[in-house]
């Protein structure tokens, strides 16, 4: 064998600090330059531990544990009870911002929502319309206007509208027909209560199932279709 | 100023707490020199000097004293507490390299150390702690805790909770790595 050949197993050797392999034992015998080696490596190898010990074993300052055990009891004064208290104030905050806070996030979110999902009914003006859209106040009935916003104005149609539930939309839709016909019930709720007496006696109208989609055509087409409801009767 | 007290917590289930606290701050101040002295020294084999690993020390003192009721057992706290103080050497010894290279910057055009100047600031050191740093962390640990005082592989596997096999191979694996970076 070479003296290449026993490069790792000197390494080894070196670090392991055991007792020689007897193969190597029997090559360093006969080589030098391998002993030398050796020699060599176990001396780097003592001042890497040494070094190292010398390192982390070296002692701190006479004055480190007191100044512990000061930091320590100032730990310990801070702490008793005053932590609690914080904790339990930081919660009752916590609460108290939640409840604040809820009511508006909700109401935000619900009038997001109500863009979202509630379809606009586009009312014409008509005579009828314009108690519909009075009586849509006296509902409670929120009626959006645009006028307001000329930036948005241009994309937003000029007409009122009006945003019903989704779970209403047919029953409006049919009080939006009665009211645009003059039956005299949806006459008397759109009318103020203070002037004028509903009869009490008066006979529903039948009125025909009118669906959403009739209210959201076009303006001519909706006057076409108040007249031919207006004309069958 | 009244003391806090839970609602529905009564005066003895207080007094109970207090003297459970009280016999923490006893059994913990028992370890306090011992724990003090390897946290210091964990520190010390990170760090490059004294001072700084006084610091890092007392702050994993601080931080085990914190968790020391959930980690009373002697065995687990001792782990607790190196692995602890070892993490936090370690970003100190990061953040204190960054601080230096920031103010060192400028002078960059100083004139160059002289080889006396080398020999005299301990080259043998400072190549040594610039070997570690370049050791993987798990083996940096373990060649830190071996070097101590009183440490057999035994107690480092134990502390470490890992097999002796394991520690063997990773510190004759880490000081390898050392002596091919100082040779």
């Amino acid at each position: 064998m070479t003296c290449e050949e026993y490069e790792n197993a000197l390494l080894l050797a070196a670090a392991s600090k055991g007792e020689l392999d007897a193969k190597l034992a029997r090559h360093l015998e006969r080589c030098s330059t391998c002993r030398m080696a050796l020699r060599t490596e176990r001396e780097l190898f003592s001042r890497i531990d040494s070094a190292l010990r010398a390192q982390v074993n070296e002692h701190p300052r006479p004055g480190f544990l007191p100044q512990l055990r000061l930091q320590l009891s100032k730990e310990l004064t801070a702490r008793p009870g005053s932590d609690r208290v914080w904790h339990v104030a930081g919660a009752a905050l916590a609460l108290v911002l939640m409840a604040m806070f809820y009511p508006l996030v909700n109401a935000r979110q619900s009038i997001v929502q109500g863009n979202l999902q509630t379809p606009t009914i586009q009312v014409p003006e008509s005579a009828g319309v314009k108690q519909s859209a009075r009586a849509s106040e006296h509902l409670g009935v929120r009626t959006r206007h645009h006028s307001k916003r000329p930036a948005v104005q241009s994309a937003v149609p000029q007409d009122p509208e009006v945003l019903v539930p989704p779970d209403e939309q047919k029953a409006f839709a049919q009080f939006v027909a009665c009211v645009a016909r003059g039956d005299a019930i949806a006459q008397a709720v759109a009318t103020p209560a203070a002037s004028e007496t509903v009869n009490r006696d008066t006979e529903l109208p039948q009125v025909s199932s009118v669906d959403i989609a009739d209210l959201q055509l076009g303006r001519a087409r909706q006057e076409a279709w108040i007249d031919q409801t207006g004309s069958s009767e | 100023m009244q003391e806090f007290t839970w609602p529905g917590r009564t005066a003895e289930t207080e007094l109970a707490f207090d003297l459970e606290k009280a016999s923490l701050r006893r059994e913990f101040e028992q370890r306090l020199e011992e724990c003090g002295m390897l946290a210091f020294r964990v520190a010390r084999g990170v760090l490059r000097n004294a001072a700084d690993a006084e610091d890092v020390a007392q702050e994993a003192i601080l931080r085990s004293y914190r968790r020391f009721a959930r980690l009373r057992d002697p065995s687990r706290f001792r782990a607790w507490l190196v692995r602890i103080t070892f993490r936090l050497a370690l970003d100190h010894g990061r953040s204190a390299r960054r601080r230096e290279l920031r103010e060192t910057a400028w002078a960059t055009d100083l004139p160059k150390p002289t080889a006396e100047d080398i020999a005299a600031s301990n080259e043998f050191g400072r190549r040594l702690q610039d070997a570690m740093a370049a050791l993987s962390e798990k083996s940096r640990l373990v060649l830190l805790l071996t070097s101590m005082d009183g440490h057999s592989l035994e107690e480092v596997a134990q502390l470490l909770q890992l097999p002796v096999g394991t520690v063997k191979s990773r510190l004759h694996s880490a000081r390898k790595q050392l002596a091919e970076k100082l040779r």
